[in-house]
C-alpha cells in the first residue's frame, strides 16, 4: 500500500506541476474574476451577440486573448452586443474545440469569434455543420481547409512581421552599442515572423548590428514555458542585458512581463520594446521609462471590425488580412520615447505599404 | 468474505470518494462565488448524442494511456513518461504514415508498429538508465518527457508542412486512414476505428496480469520485490520489459484520432494525456477493469467541463480541481478501506482459528 | 535478595478479570496475573496466545474491554503509552528501537529532553544508571558500533532513565547468543536486586526457569497456570503451554546416504564496497543429510544461502547440485532444478502479503506444474488445487484459499511456506530458521515433514539460531564465523555451549580441535 501512496505522491507533484502552470497562467485569476468583473455579464443591448471562445491561457495573459477581449468590450459598448466567453483547457484537441464553438453556436451565439490558430480544424469543421453561424478565427487558417469555400468562415490574418519590421528600425536607431535582443516564446510559424520582422527592420539601419535571439522552449506543445514564463523571459532577457545588449524585443505573450522586469532591473540606457498591445500603458510605474515601444497586432480591431461587419451584413467570407496598410499592425508611441525618430520609422512603414520593401516571415530568409 | 460483501468493499472506495470530491467541489464553486446549481445540473445532465461519442473517443485514449502507467505501476515502476513517449510515437507513426512508403493498410498497420516501437524505445532508455545506472526511473522519465517535446518539435520543423500557424506532418494518404464507426445518425462525431484498440489492449493487459508467468512476476516483483528475487524474477529483466511494454502501449495513445480525425501530427496533437492516464491508472487501481472506470469518469469530466463553460459559466478549472480531489480522496479512501479488510479478515481467520480449537480444548477440560 | 523481601509484600501489578476483544475474536479473556514488586515475572506461552495483547495493554497501546488493572495497589487506567511511562512502566520491545547514526546518549534523551536536557546533566544520569546496574556503556558511543547486547542495555537503560520501576521485557534473549544471554541475565538479577520489577515474555523455557522468580503460562488467550520455577521442569511447562504432549526435535537413525547432492568449493563473496562477506566457504550436503549451520546472525548466513539460490553472486568458489555445476545459474534455474527455499524472513522473502494463499504458491515455483502450464501460462485451477493439499496437508488454519497472507498468523504463513518448499519433490532444501517465531504446536510439525523429507533422500542445509533446533534436526554442524567456516561438530556429541564458544570465536580450541573447515 505505501507503493499505491507512492504513486499518488508522484501524481500529485505531477498535477500540482501541471496545474500550478496552469494556473500561474491567469487561468485561476482571470476564471474568478470573469464571473465578477466581466462585460458579458453586463451586456444587456440587442446588437449581435458574440460568441468567444479564447486560446489557452486565457484572459489576463496581457497579450492575444486580453487584447481580443478588448475588442469584445468596444463591441459591446459601441454596438450594443451581449456574449458569452469560452475557455480553452491544455487538455483541448480537435474535437473538444469544435464542441466549444458548436456549444457556443447553438446557443444562438453570432458570430462566433475563436482566438487562435489552434481553432482552425474545428471552425472549418463546424462551420460546415453550421451555415447559418458566422465564425472567424484569429490567427487562422481555417479557410484553406474544406473543400469548397464555406460562406460563413473568416480568418481573421495579422501580418505581425511588418510591426515587427518597425520596432526592429527604431531598436537599431536607438542602441548605443549596436547590440540588440529577441526573446521569443517558442520557434516556429507563429512567433517566427516577429522573429524575422525585427531582425531584419535592424538590418535595414545597420547590418553590423548584432541581434541576439533567445527562445524559452523548443517544444512547441510548451505554452506554459513559452508564453506564460515571466521568469523564464527575464532570465533570458537578463543574460542579454548583461552580456551587453541595450534594447529586448520580446514575442512571448505573458513570458514577456519577466522581460520588462528584466530592462528595468538593469537599469537607465537599457529598453524593452513590448508586443501585441501597446504596453508601456499596462505597465507598472517603475517600468514605463524602459518601454521603448511596443509592436502592435490589433487582435482587437479584428475582433470589432468583425462584429461591426456582421452587424452591417457586410461581412465577406475568407482571409482578412490585418496588415501596416489597414492598422491592423503597427508600433506604439506611447511615453514619446520614439518620438525624435518617428520620422524615419514611418518612412520605412510607408515603403512596407509600397511594396518597396517585402518583410520576410520566416527567420531563416532574413539574410 | 461474501461476494456481495466484496462488491461492497470493493465499491466504497470510490463512492466515498466521489462524495468527497463534490462536496469539495461545491464548496470551491460556493466560495468562488460561482454557480453551484447549474454546475450540478450540467454535471448530471444526460450527455447529448455527440457528447457520448467524444467520451467514448476520450475514454478510449485514457485508458490506453492508463493501461501503459499501470503496467508500469503494477511493479513498482514509476513510468512518468508516457507524455513524453507517446508524442515521440505518434509524430514517429504521423511522419511515416505521411510519407506513404507502403501502400493503404500495410502502411496503417506499419505505422501503428512504429508508434509502439518508438514509444517502447523511449521508454527502455529509462529502463536501462535504472537497471544499469540506478537512475530513478521517476527523474530520467520527466527529463525525457522534456526532451521528447523538444525533439518532437525539431524534427516536425524539418519533416513538417507549414499551414498558416500550423505545423503538420504530412497528412496520412486516403487509403491509410481509419474508418469511424457512427453510433448515432444525428452526432457529428463518430467513434475513431482505432478507439476500439483499447478493447483488444484491456483484454490482453487482464490476459498478460491473470493468466501468464510473465504477468505473475510482474504483479510478484511490485508486490514484493525481495520477494520476487526470491522466487527467481530476475528484476532487471523485469524492468525493461515492463517499460518497454508500457512505452508500446503509451505509443498507441496518440493514434486514434490521428488515423480517424486529424490525419497528422501537428500543432493541434492533444497533449497532456499521459498525465491524466497516472491518475486514470490511480484512480483505476492499476486494474485493467477499474481503469476503464476511471478512465471513463475522466472523459466524462473533461467533456462536461467544455459544457460547463458556456452553459453554466464555470471555469473549467473547477473541472481540475474536482478530478484532482477524486484522485486525492480516492487514494485516502482505498487506505481506510483496505485497513478495514485487513482487519476484517484477520478477524476472520482468527475466528476460524478459535472454531478449529474449541473441540480439543473441551476434552482437555474434561480430563 | 533479602533487600526485596519487604517489598515483596507489595504487588506492583495486579490484573483481573482482564479481557480484549477484537472483531471476531477473543484475544483475551480473564486473565489474571499478580507481580510481585521486585521480582522477575516470566510470561510464557506460545504464539498466538495473548502474550503480546496482554502486555500492550500494559503498557497502554490498547485499552482491555474488561476487567481491572491495578498498579501498586491503585487502579489505573492507560490509555497511552504516556500514562504506562508516568506510573513507572516501561518496555523493551524485541525489534530494537534505535537510531544507528546517533550516540547512545542522543537516542537515550530523544523524546525524553524535558527530563535532563540532551547535555551534561543528561550525561552524568546515563553514566549514574549505567554504573548502578554494570551495563557499562559509553553515552559519546554511536549505536552503529555497538553489538546486539549492548543495543539491548541501551533499550533497557532508555527505560530506566524515563523512570521505570517495571519494566517489561518482550522476548529480549532472541537475538542473543548464550553468553550475552548470561550477561543479561545478570544485568536482570541486577535491577531486581536494586527493586526493580521485570517482566519476562520468552520462548525459551530453559531461560525462563533460570532467571524468573514467579511463571505466569498463557493459552488461548487467558492465564492457564501459575508457577515457581522450582516446582516445575521445562518439559512440563512446555505441556502447559501446548496443553498436550511435546514433541522434541531428537534426530532419529541416520539417512544420510553417500550421494552428494550439494558440493560446495571455494566460495567467496564480497559486499558492494568490496569487503569480504565469506571466504573460502566448502562444504558438501548428501542425500538424506541435514547440515546445520550454526553461527551468531550476521556472520554471513544469510548472504550464504542467498549466494547458493543465486540471489547474489559469488566472486569466486563453484556451487556443483548432483552432477551440475550450476555456478552460473540464475534464482529461476535453480529452483526449477529442485532447490527449495525457506527463506529467512518470510514476509519478505517468502511471500506476496497482499495476495491469497494460491497465488502464493506460484511464488518461486513459476516454471513448474502444478502452477503453471508449459509455454509460462498460469494454471489457475492446478494452484488453487494444490494450495487446499497444502492448507490440508500442512495444517495451515486458515478460513480458505482466497485468504491473503497477511491475514494468517507467522505459524500458518511459515507452514504454508515449507508445505510450497516440499512440493514439486526438492532435491535440496535451504531452510533458513524454519521454525523462528512458530508455535510449539507447528514447530514440530514443520520438524516432522522435514525429517520426513530427509528420509526420502532430501539434502537440508539447516541454518538455525535454535540450537536445540540445530542439535536436534542436523547429522552435522558447521560453524559460520566472520564469514568463514570455522568448525564442524557431531551433534550427537556437542553441548550448546560449546556451540555457542565456537560461534562467538571465544574458544579456538573447538575450531582447531575439530578442525577441518576446509
Amino acid at each position: 500500500m505505501r507503493r499505491f501512496s507512492k504513486i499518488a505522491a508522484v501524481t500529485l507533484v505531477g498535477a500540482l506541476a501541471l496545474a500550478g502552470c496552469g494556473s500561474s497562467g491567469g487561468s485561476s485569476n482571470s476564471g474568478v474574476k470573469s464571473a465578477s468583473n466581466d462585460v458579458c455579464k453586463t451586456a444587456k443591448g440587442d446588437g449581435p451577440k458574440v460568441g468567444v471562445a479564447y486560446d489557452v491561457g486565457g484572459r489576463g495573459d496581457q497579450s492575444f486573448n486580453d487584447s481580443a477581449y478588448k475588442g469584445l468590450t468596444k463591441a459591446v459598448k459601441e454596438l450594443k452586443a451581449t456574449c458569452i466567453e469560452a475557455k480553452a483547457t491544455t487538455s483541448d484537441n480537435d474535437t473538444t474545440r469544435a464542441e466549444r464553438l458548436r456549444t457556443l453556436a447553438e446557443g444562438g451565439f453570432n458570430p462566433v469569434i475563436a482566438i487562435g490558430y489552434l481553432y482552425s480544424p474545428a471552425a472549418a469543421k463546424v462551420a460546415a455543420e453550421m451555415p447559418d453561424t458566422s465564425f472567424a478565427v484569429v490567427d487562422g487558417f481555417s479557410t484553406t481547409l474544406p473543400k469548397t469555400p464555406l460562406k460563413n468562415l473568416n480568418d481573421l490574418s495579422f501580418q505581425a512581421n511588418e510591426g515587427s519590421y518597425l520596432v526592429g528600425v527604431a531598436a537599431a536607431l536607438k542602441t548605443k552599442v549596436k547590440h540588440v535582443g529577441f526573446v521569443g516564446g517558442v520557434p516556429g510559424p507563429v512567433i517566427g515572423p516577429f522573429e524575422a520582422g525585427f531582425r531584419s527592420g535592424v538590418a535595414s539601419v545597420d547590418p553590423s548590428i548584432k541581434v541576439d535571439v533567445q527562445y524559452l522552449t523548443q517544444d512547441d506543445k510548451d505554452a506554459q514555458a513559452a508564453y506564460e514564463n515571466p521568469p523564464g523571459g527575464k532570465d533570458a532577457a537578463s543574460a542579454m542585458y548583461e552580456g551587453g545588449a541595450d534594447i529586448v524585443f520580446h514575442a512571448a505573450g505573458k513570458s514577456g512581463l519577466g522581460v520588462f522586469q528584466a530592462a528595468a532591473a538593469a537599469g537607465d540606457g537599457k529598453w524593452a520594446i513590448g508586443v501585441d498591445s501597446d504596453q508601456y500603458l499596462s505597465a507598472p510605474k517603475d517600468q514605463k521609462p524602459h518601454i521603448l515601444t511596443s509592436a502592435l497586432k490589433r487582435v482587437d480591431t479584428s475582433v470589432f471590425d468583425e462584429v461591426k461587419t456582421f452587424q452591417d451584413k457586410s461581412l465577406k467570407p475568407g482571409f482578412v488580412s490585418y496588415n501596416l496598410k489597414n492598422d491592423g499592425v503597427g508600433y506604439a508611441k506611447s511615453g514619446g520615447f520614439v518620438d525624435d525618430i518617428s520620422a524615419k520609422i514611418d518612412a520605412a512603414a510607408d515603403k512596407i505599404k509600397s511594396g518597396e520593401i517585402v518583410v520576410p516571415s520566416d527567420p531563416a530568409k532574413v539574410k | 468474505m461474501s461476494l456481495a460483501r466484496r462488491i461492497l468493499l470493493a465499491l466504497a472506495a470510490p463512492v466515498l470518494a466521489f462524495v468527497v470530491a463534490g462536496a469539495v467541489a461545491s464548496l470551491v464553486l460556493l466560495i468562488s462565488g460561482d454557480d453551484v446549481g447549474g454546475f450540478w445540473s450540467v454535471m448530471f445532465s444526460m450527455p447529448r448524442h455527440r457528447n457520448i461519442v467524444s467520451i467514448l473517443n476520450t475514454t478510449a485514449v485514457l485508458y490506453l494511456s492508463g493501461v501503459a502507467a499501470a503496467i508500469g505501476f503494477r511493479m513498482n515502476l514509476f513510468n512518468i513518461g508516457v507524455e513524453g513517449q507517446y508524442r515521440l510515437a505518434a509524430f514517429a507513426a504521423g511522419a511515416f504514415a505521411g510519407a506513404a512508403w507502403l501502400p493503404g493498410w500495410l502502411n496503417t498497420i506499419a505505422a501503428i508498429v512504429v508508434a509502439m516501437v518508438v514509444g517502447a524505445l523511449w521508454a527502455a532508455v529509462a529502463g536501462l538508465l535504472r537497471v544499469t545506472r540506478g537512475v530513478s526511473e521517476v527523474i530520467s522519465t520527466i527529463m525525457l518527457n522534456a526532451i521528447a517535446g523538444s525533439l518532437v518539435t525539431y524534427l516536425l520543423a524539418k519533416v513538417a508542412l507549414t499551414t498558416g500557424n500550423s505545423r503538420n506532418t504530412r497528412p496520412i494518404p486516403e487509403g491509410s486512414r481509419v474508418g469511424t464507426v457512427k453510433l448515432f445518425s444525428d452526432s457529428p462525431t463518430e467513434v475513431y476505428g482505432l478507439s476500439l484498440v483499447a478493447i483488444v489492449v484491456g483484454v490482453g493487459f487482464w490476459v498478460l496480469l491473470n493468466r501468464t508467468r510473465f504477468g505473475f512476476d510482474l504483479r510478484a516483483s511490485g508486490a514484493s520485490e525481495s520477494a520476487a528475487v526470491a522466487s527467481g524474477v530476475d528484476v532487471r529483466k523485469m524492468v525493461v520489459a515492463a517499460m518497454l511494454l508500457s512505452g508500446a502501449v503509451a505509443g498507441l495513445v496518440g493514434l486514434p484520432s490521428m488515423f480517424s480525425d486529424s490525419y497528422s501530427y501537428g500543432s493541434a496533437f492533444q497533449t497532456g494525456l499521459g498525465f491524466t492516464g497516472i491518475a486514470v491508472a490511480l484512480l483505476g487501481r492499476n486494474n485493467p477493469v477499474g481503469i476503464a472506470f476511471g478512465a471513463l469518469i475522466f472523459a466524462f469530466l473533461s467533456e462536461q467541463a467544455t459544457l460547463l463553460n458556456i452553459l453554466a459559466g464555470v471555469s473549467p478549472d473547477i473541472v481540475d480541481v474536482t478530478q484532482g480531489v477524486i484522485v486525492l480522496a480516492v487514494v485516502v479512501a482505498y487506505e481506510i478501506v483496505r485497513r478495514y479488510r485487513v482487519r476484517l479478515e484477520q478477524a476472520q481467520v482468527a475466528g476460524e482459528l478459535a472454531g478449529q480449537r474449541r473441540t480439543p480444548l473441551l476434552t482437555e477440560e474434561r480430563n | 535478595m533479602t533487600t526485596s523481601t519487604t517489598a515483596r509484600t507489595a504487588e506492583a501489578i495486579e490484573l483481573t478479570g482482564i479481557g480484549k476483544r477484537f472483531p471476531g475474536v477473543v484475544a483475551n479473556h480473564d486473565v489474571d496475573i499478580t507481580i510481585h514488586t521486585g521480582t522477575i515475572h516470566a510470561l510464557v506461552g506460545e504464539n498466538g496466545a495473548g502474550k503480546s495483547t496482554l502486555m500492550k495493554i500494559l503498557y497502554g497501546v490498547q485499552r482491555p474491554d474488561d476487567g481491572t488493572i491495578r498498579v501498586d495497589g491503585q487502579d489505573v487506567s492507560l490509555s497511552t503509552p504516556a500514562d504506562a511511562i508516568a506510573r513507572g512502566i516501561g518496555m523493551v520491545f524485541q525489534h530494537f528501537m534505535l537510531a544507528d547514526n546517533l550516540t547512545v546518549l542522543e537516542n537515550i534523551t530523544l523524546g525524553a529532553e524535558k527530563l535532563h536536557g540532551i547535555g551534561d546533566d543528561a550525561r552524568t544520569e546515563i553514566l549514574a544508571i549505567s554504573r548502578r546496574y554494570g551495563f557499562g556503556l559509553d553515552p559519546d558511543e554511536l549505536v552503529e558500533s555497538l553489538g546486539v547486547g549492548e543495543r539491548q542495555r541501551v533499550e533497557i537503560l532508555k527505560v530506566l532513565y524515563r523512570g521505570a520501576r517495571i519494566i517489561i521485557l518482550d522476548e529480549p534473549t532472541a537475538v542473543l547468543v548464550p553468553q550475552e544471554v548470561d550477561a543479561l541475565f545478570a544485568n536482570l538479577r541486577e535491577l531486581k536486586d536494586q527493586g526493580h520489577t521485570l517482566i519476562f515474555i520468552s520462548h525459551k523455557l530453559d531461560e525462563v526457569l533460570a532467571v524468573a522468580d514467579d511463571i505466569t503460562v498463557m493459552r488461548r488467550g487467558t492465564t492457564v497456570a501459575s508457577v515457581k520455577p522450582g516446582d516445575v521442569t521445562a518439559r512440563q511447562l512446555a505441556e502447559l503451554m501446548v496443553g498436550s504432549e511435546l514433541p522434541s526435535p531428537s534426530t532419529e537413525e541416520s539417512t544420510v546416504t553417500d550421494r552428494v547432492l550439494l558440493e560446495v568449493e571455494g566460495l567467496e563473496l564480497r559486499d558492494a564496497a568490496g569487503r569480504p562477506e565469506l571466504t573460502d566457504i566448502g562444504f558438501e550436503i548428501h542425500a538424506g543429510e541435514i547440515l546445520g549451520i550454526a553461527g551468531v546472525e550476521g556472520n554471513g548466513q544469510a548472504e550464504l544461502v542467498e549466494t547458493l539460490i543465486g540471489m547474489r553472486q559469488p566472486v569466486a568458489g563453484t556451487v556443483r547440485l548432483g552432477e551440475r555445476d550450476i555456478s552460473g545459474w540464475s534464482t529461476r534455474e535453480r529452483r526449477a532444478a529442485g532447490i527449495g527455499y525457506i527463506p529467512e524472513d518470510r514476509q519478505r522473502h517468502g511471500l506476496l502479503l497482499d495476495a491469497p494463499l494460491w497465488e502464493n504458491r506460484i511464488l518461486g515455483h513459476q516454471t513448474r506444474p502444478p502452477a503453471v502450464k508449459a509455454g509460462g501460462w498460469l494454471d489457475v485451477g492446478g494452484a488453487r488445487t494444490d494450495s487446499e493439499r497444502i492448507v490440508g496437508q500442512y495444517d495451515v488454519r486458515t478460513p480458505g484459499i482466497d485468504t491473503t497472507a497477511r491475514a494468517l498468523s507467522g505459524g500458518n504463513q511459515q507452514k504454508f511456506i515449507v508445505g510450497r518448499e516440499m512440493s514439486g519433490d526438492p532435491i535440496l532444501l535451504m531452510a533458513s530458521h524454519p521454525t523462528r517465531g512458530v508455535d510449539v504446536g507447528a514447530q514440530a510439525q514443520i520438524w516432522d515433514h522435514i525429517k520426513q523429507a530427509r528420509r526420502q533422500g532430501l539434502a537440508v542445509l539447516l541454518i538455525s539460531a535454535d540450537l536445540d533446533e540445530l542439535i536436534g534436526l542436523s547429522d552435522t554442524i558447521r560453524v559460520l564465523l566472520r564469514g568463514r567456516l570455522v568448525g564442524t561438530f557431531d551433534p550427537q556429541h556437542v553441548t550448546p555451549s560449546e556451540l555457542g564458544s565456537a560461534m562467538t570465536g571465544a574458544d579456538s580450541g573447538a575450531d582447531s580441535g575439530s578442525g577441518d573447515d576446509a
